[in-house]
């Protein structure tokens, strides 16, 4: 038994492992091309029936507009906070860094129904439920500290001695920053913005204590499995399932790039 | 920017802790305990009640479950990876972190699809004539427990994966000149050393389980209900602060438990280290 190498049988049990990880998310498209009234694999024919009813279906486009817009005003929000939150950390003394980093990611410990319940009871004395501004900031809150974690990993990288070198040239402090330090940051930035896009699109109990007028994307899907499962359901799984293997990978690359073009 | 300019940059973060995580966690702690006068009513019923009890303990024993299969389902995949050139460890990951930022709602519907009446596994065992007619598998604990270990291995995985890469692996071949055994060395060198990531795996796994509310509602029957869907429950009926009652218990409870794995953990380590295994 060589340490340094892997055996055959933790080799199966890597595979087994990984299969039950992804095959049950990647059994949902060939559902979703079946014609059937009911979820059934494998699918007696192909069509896409599903998918023409999802985009056709006015509720069905209306949630995924209002989700995307959410998430796209939260992504807007907590990127350019975490970001500068991220870059607070990296200026602070070095005895206050740990302190402040903790407080920046605090929300990834605290259960989303906690704060759920908390902005639904706090937002109602306030007269601010319903509101897509109080959701998407409350998504921005959740997602804040994933941008602060992914842009400190690359701001540790960059060597601080080139925006010095920047400012003692003459350029203002804004100016220095902007030619020396934000560049290389942009990869692991973008990365940082698509995983909070997702963490808000995605976020169903924050959405469903706070609107009642609107509804996002996750609460129609959630309302449509509750109450008995069409197989729209399964189309806009797909589309889902399709998109965001796309976008983290896309994120993974930038975030992986931003590492390894900076690291000396 | 001057070093003192850090504190301007961080106010924007601050504000939105404040406005959207302390101020709504001071409110549901006042929304508890006066509804309109002080009350411990709220406290009272959850304490008194065998249901509540029970759904709490329930709680705590499903994360707990769902926190070890992860770890031990988990480490090795961890240990795996490790062992690969650099280049495939990068494509391994993807493995792992593509199904991690995934839908918690989708990830659930695809075990509606695969555990279903109709479904995959019914269809598969039926196919092969293991079964004659299609067995229940969904809204059952056993669905509850599957789907919750998938969706949260990942992270176990990675924060493992994590640990190990700091890991010096010219130790384990020290330990190997000087006679140790492959078996002895991964035992007394390797796993000692990993031991700390993998407790802070399996506490967050453990976190994240606590506040799961998605899974057990769609795939489990009455008999898996857990804190955050009794928490919706009370919402739907607007018992605003029966609700506020149980958010309290179910972050103490996180946060109490915590502390105790955290120990726990601490000192299981401490004993493998001393013993050697």
């Amino acid at each position: 038994m060589n340490l340094m190498k892997a055996s055959l049988g933790l080799r199966i049990y890597f595979w087994v492992v990984v299969a039950y990880m992804i095959f049950p998310v990647l059994i949902v498209i060939p559902v979703s091309f079946s014609s059937s009234e009911f979820l059934r694999f494998p699918p007696q024919d192909i069509s896409a029936r599903w998918y023409m009813a999802y985009f056709n279906d006015p509720v069905w486009i209306s949630a995924t507009v209002t989700s995307f817009r959410v998430a796209v005003l939260s992504t807007l929000i907590s990127t350019t906070v975490g970001t500068m939150a991220a870059l607070a950390i990296s200026r602070a003394p070095h005895r206050s860094q740990t302190p402040l980093t903790y407080a920046a990611t605090v929300p990834i410990l605290i259960p989303h129904i906690f704060i759920a319940l908390g902005v639904l009871i706090l937002a109602l004395r306030l007269g601010l439920t319903d509101s897509e501004i109080t959701l998407a900031l409350a998504h921005a809150a959740v997602a804040m500290p994933f941008v602060v974690l992914i842009t400190s990993a690359a701001i540790r990288q960059i060597d601080p001695t080139i925006e010095r070198a920047a400012r003692v040239l003459g350029a203002d402090p804004f100016r220095a920053f902007r030619v020396a330090t934000l560049p290389p940051l942009i990869p692991a930035i973008v990365a940082a913005a698509i995983f909070a896009f997702f963490v808000s699109f995605d976020e169903l109990i924050i959405a469903q204590f706070l609107m009642k007028g609107s509804e996002t994307l996750p609460m129609r899907i959630w309302a449509d499995l509750r109450l008995d499962i069409s197989p729209v359901v399964a189309a806009v799984s797909g589309l889902l399932i399709v998109v965001t293997t796309l976008a983290m990978m896309i994120a993974e690359i930038l975030r992986r790039r931003t590492v390894r073009t900076l690291a000396p | 920017m001057s070093a003192r300019s850090y504190l301007w940059l961080f106010l924007p973060a601050l504000a939105l802790l404040l406005l959207f995580i302390l101020a709504p966690a001071a409110d549901l702690l006042r929304a508890s305990m006066f509804d309109p006068d002080f009350t411990t009513e709220h406290f009272a019923r959850l304490v008194t009640r065998g249901v509540y009890i029970d759904v709490m303990l329930r709680t705590i024993r499903v994360s707990l479950i769902v926190a070890v299969c992860c770890t031990i389902i988990g480490y090795p995949i961890a240990y795996f990876i490790n062992l690969q050139p650099r280049s495939r460890q990068t494509i391994l990951l993807f493995l792992i972190l593509i199904p991690m930022w995934m839908s918690i709602l989708i990830r659930t519907f695809a075990w509606i699809v695969v555990l279903g009446r109709d479904g995959l596994l019914n269809e598969a065992l039926a196919a092969v004539g293991l079964i004659d007619e299609p067995v229940r598998m969904l809204f059952t604990s056993g669905a509850v427990l599957a789907a919750m270990v998938q969706i949260l291995l990942p992270i176990q995985i990675l924060t493992c994966y994590a640990a190990m890469t700091e890991i010096d692996f010219d130790l384990i071949r020290a330990a190997r000149v000087l006679g140790a055994k492959p078996r002895q060395a991964l035992m007394r060198v390797f796993l000692p050393l990993s031991l700390d990531g993998t407790i802070t795996g399996l506490v967050i796994v453990f976190m994240l389980s606590m506040g799961f509310f998605i899974t057990p509602a769609l795939l489990g029957g009455r008999q898996d209900t857990m804190i955050a869907n009794l928490i919706e429950f009370q919402v739907q009926r607007l018992n605003w602060s029966f609700a506020a009652a149980l958010g309290l218990v179910l972050l103490l409870l996180t946060i109490v438990m915590i502390v105790l794995l955290r120990g726990l953990g601490r000192m299981a380590a401490r004993r493998i280290l001393k013993a050697g295994l």
